[in-house]
Parts: C-alpha cells; structure tokens; sequence
C-alpha cells in the first residue's frame, strides 16, 4: 500500500467521517505526522465502520438476506436497520440478534463474555456463573502453563461453588475471599 | 449554591493541574454506559419512555451522595448556547442538543462527577479527574453508579454484561480516556509512529477538540476500544499503564527537543508569551498552538508565575461558546477574536495592558 499522500510506502491506515462521507486513508509516518495523525487503526480493533465492515462479511452481503432476518420481539428493529446503523434497540435485541452478535462481538472485543462488574441487585447466580467462567479461564492457563497443583485448586473451587450454585447457597462468604484471592494472583 | 452560572463563572476543577503527570497529562475520564430494563434504547424510544427514564434517573441520582447537589440541566428548557458550553466543559456530547425532548444532563459540584440522560444510552456517568488518574477515577464512578443503581433495574445479561445501543460499548460499558499533550513527540516527528503503537495495543487515538488540535498543539485523547472481556480495573490499569508508557516517551521527546536546539525551543516559548500576552486579536486555532508551545515551557521550566492548569483552562474559555457567554449577545467572528485576545492577557495575568 502506497501513501496517498506522497507515494511512498504506507504504514498507517487512517478512516475517518467527514460530513457522513466515509475516508479510507493510507499514508507513510511522515505525513501521517504533517496531518497531525488524528488515529490510526488495525483492521481488527477498528472503528464502528470497520465494525460494519466486519458485520456484512461475517453474514454474506446481499440485501434480500438483510430483508428476512430476525426481528426483535420488543422494539422490532429489523436485521437491515441493525446493519445500517450499527446501533441496537432495546436490550431484547441481544437475544433476538445473538446469532450475528456472537462473531461481531469476538471480532470487536476479542471476547464474547463480560468479565467485569455485575449490578448489586443481579440475581444471584450471576455472580456465580460468572466466578466460575472466569475460574474457568484460569484454569485453561494453568493447564497450558503445566501449574498442575494450581489448576487442581481451581477444579476443586469451580466444583464447589457449582455445587453451592445448585444447593441454593451461592453467596457464601468463603467463595468471595477465594475469588478475591485468585485476581490478586493472577 | 451550585447553579449553572457558578459554574461557568468558575474553572473546571479536573482542569486545574494537581493530578499526577500533569506535565503531560491533562485530564482523565472514565464514563459509563448503562440502560434501564424495560425501556428501549433513547434512539427507538417514544417520548413517554425518554420522559419516564428521564425521572427515574433524576430521582435516583438525586440519592446519590455525590449528587445530592446537583445541577440539574434539562436541555427542552436550556437551548443551544447552554448545550454549547456543556459540551466545552466535557459534560455533554455535541449530538446532545439535537434532540432536547426528554435529555437532561446532571453536573455534580466542581464537575468532578456528571451524567448526561438519554444520549445514546439512558445514562452516561462520568468522573473527570486531574492529570493521570484511571484506575481513581473508575473507582469515584463506580461508587456513584452503585449509589444510583440502588433505585434502578439496568439491563443486564450475564454473558455479555451491561446492555448497550451500540455493541462496541456492552460488557463493563466504561471508556477510559486520557488527554495528553505530546508536543515533544510531534515537534520531533515522532508522535505518528507512537500513537500509531498504541493502536496495535489495542487503544484508540484521537485528536483532542477534532483534528486540528493534534496538528496545532499536539493535544490527543487515549483512550480504550473493547469493552468486553476484562474487568473495569483491568481496562483502566491497561490505560494507566501505556498512558504511563507515553508520557516517558513525551519528557524523553523534551528532553532531546532541548539538548538538540535549546535555544530555539526557548526562543519559541517566550516568542508564544509574547503574543499571547500582547496581542489584541485571536483565533482559537493561534491560542490552540501558542498555548501548547507555552505549556511545554511552563513544563520544562523555561518560564515562572504561570501555572499548567491557567493554560490547561485557556484551552476550554476561549472557545466560542464560552466568549458568546461571557459577551451576553452573539459576537461576530471578529469580536469573539477580541474577545479571546482580550481574555487571554487577562487569564495570563497582564491585567493593565487588558484594559
């Protein structure tokens, strides 16, 4: 790729909305300095565009496909409208648009399951669930770290608190400490 | 009493300075983007639904310790010339104004904490701190949006967290954004090849106040671009941790930019004071760029009696929507000019030759 600017080779891509019009620039270190280089992007972590980009190869391009997708039960966006604004409805849309999320997520994120915090009046379970995949995650490192003894502390908690999960008890106060206690070592 | 007018009569205390790093660091903000169940997003939302979401959050935000305060600004009642200051002050964002009906913004005393309602989602929250400061400022949010959540049921999913309008905001919903300026790295030609490292590091990059002002003064907002798959404290110590990174490479860019030509940065700098204390007629793009060339002088020293954070809230006053404040009518453009040259030499302290 050559810079658009002066023709030698370019290193940074640089997208950017002007007035509604999409700009797809590449330019070379120097003039990307001259312009005072707002951003630059690799494709994967990109902007909503490239987000769009990525969301109409995921699923074929092809209008008559966008005709006949889901539509959300609460708010009826429909597949099309979700594509050309990128935006969602309601919080029904998750559901009604997990099929295509799914890939967009992984693409934009790098994940496609929420790792952070949780609102104080969630349900219960949720705060489990989400102890154990993260567990879970730990485990999948100190297996492929060969950390056996570590990996077989994790088992055992993830059963545990699957097992409390089930007797209804899942708020237990040794599981929090076993939780803090793993983000401090890892 | 907190009232619009004592804020905008004050400076913004996030703007002042004493926060760490603030020799290259302005400012950092962490907001968070939450819904309420039961409601569509604001962008498909009737009326019915914006003005109900709209009281839930006044009602609960008003419980909040931080907000019992509050000034409370429902942009149907305030119009343009308030929107405009808002987004000047960082609390509103700009597509805020167009749509008034049933968006409201809520401003926690100093600034330091503020909510817009009905932007893109039903609630923004962000805390704006002084200098770097990311995993502070994650933590004063959090804590109010725990306060506020109290009375509130937010849309919620387990697997992919706090439910968004657009998907590059789900999971945690938090945006760390450090404002930086990075004059050494671009007076050396550096500052492409840098930023251009971050973004590979997963961080965004942008011009701070559009494009112009990276090209003028070097100013440029960090900030984080997934939101899902890692803690909040995670994002904001990742933030923390490359903004840190930065601002080394910025003081060793200084540092070369002094060894190598010292005498012309110096005859820069003080060729900056002198316009900017002496001159009667300025654009916003001059300030933008003399401010910055004097900031890194302030920074290094080179100059005495001016303070970081006069210049840091130079860069928010001399803007138009503050001037046509302060000026009571519509200036035209070259009054405002005036204005800003006016105000300038006041801010910096020659007040006989302002008058």
């Amino acid at each position: 790729m050559r810079c658009d600017d002066c023709g030698k080779p370019a290193n940074i891509r640089y997208v950017e909305m002007v007035d509604g019009e999409l700009r797809d620039l590449h330019l070379c270190d120097d003039c990307a300095n001259t312009r005072g280089m707002a951003l630059s992007l690799s494709p994967l972590t990109g902007s909503l565009v490239n987000m769009l980009m990525g969301l109409l190869d995921e699923m074929g391009v092809g209008e008559e496909r966008a005709e006949d997708g889901p539509v959300c039960p609460d708010c009826g966006l429909t597949r099309a409208e979700f594509r050309a604004s990128g935006k969602l409805g309601c919080a029904s849309c998750y559901e009604a648009f997990a099929a295509e999320l799914k890939p967009l997520l992984r693409r934009v994120h790098g994940s496609t399951a929420h790792a952070g915090t949780i609102p104080s009046r969630a349900p219960q379970d949720i705060e489990t669930s989400r102890r154990v995949r993260k567990l879970q995650l730990e485990l999948e490192r100190a297996v492929h770290a060969e950390e056996y003894e570590r990996a077989a502390e994790l088992r055992d908690e993830i059963r545990r608190l699957e097992a409390d999960a089930v007797s209804g008890d899942a708020g237990g106060s040794s599981a929090k400490n076993d939780a803090g206690g793993a983000n401090v070592d890892l | 009493m907190w009232t619009f007018e004592s804020m905008v009569g004050q400076p913004s205390s996030w703007l002042d300075a004493s926060g760490p790093r603030s020799d290259v660091v302005l400012s950092t903000r962490v907001r968070l983007a939450r819904n309420l169940s039961g409601h569509p997003f604001p962008a498909r939302a009737a009326l019915e639904d914006l003005t109900a979401v709209e009281e839930k959050v006044l009602t609960s935000a008003s419980k909040s310790n931080y907000l019992t305060n509050a000034l409370v600004i429902r942009m149907d009642e305030a119009g343009p010339p308030v929107h405009q200051i808002l987004v000047e002050r960082h609390i509103a964002s700009p597509s805020f104004g167009a749509k008034p009906e049933g968006r409201a913004v809520v401003v926690g005393e100093n600034e330091v904490v503020s909510a817009m309602i009905n932007e893109e989602d039903h609630l923004r929250l962000q805390a704006l701190r002084s200098g770097l400061q990311p995993l502070d400022a994650w933590r004063l949010v959090s804590r109010i949006d725990v306060e506020v959540e109290r009375n509130l049921q937010y849309a919620f999913s387990k697997d992919w967290g706090y439910l968004t309008s657009c998907p590059t905001n789900v999971g945690t919903g938090v945006r760390v954004s450090v404002l930086v300026h990075l004059v050494g790295l671009a007076r050396l030609g550096e500052v492409a090849q840098v930023l251009g490292g971050i973004s590979k590091l997963g961080l965004s990059v942008r011009g701070f106040y559009g494009e112009r002002s990276a090209a003028l003064g070097g100013f440029f907002q960090v900030s984080n671009q997934t939101t899902l798959g890692q803690s909040e404290e995670d994002i904001a110590y990742t933030v923390e941790r490359i903004s840190s990174r930065i601002v080394e490479l910025e003081l060793k860019a200084r540092e070369e930019l002094v060894a190598r030509a010292g005498k012309r940065i110096e005859d820069e700098v003080w060729r900056a004071h002198g316009i900017l204390t002496s001159a009667r007629v300025m654009s916003s793009e001059e300030v933008m760029s003399l401010c910055s060339s004097l900031r890194l002088g302030v920074a290094r020293g080179m100059i005495d009696g001016i303070d970081l954070g006069t210049l840091n809230r130079l860069l928010v006053v001399t803007q138009p929507g503050h001037l046509k404040y302060f000026h009571g009518e519509n200036p035209s453009s070259d009054e405002r000019d005036r204005m800003r040259a006016d105000l300038v030499r006041r801010e910096l302290g020659n007040r006989e030759r302002a008058q």
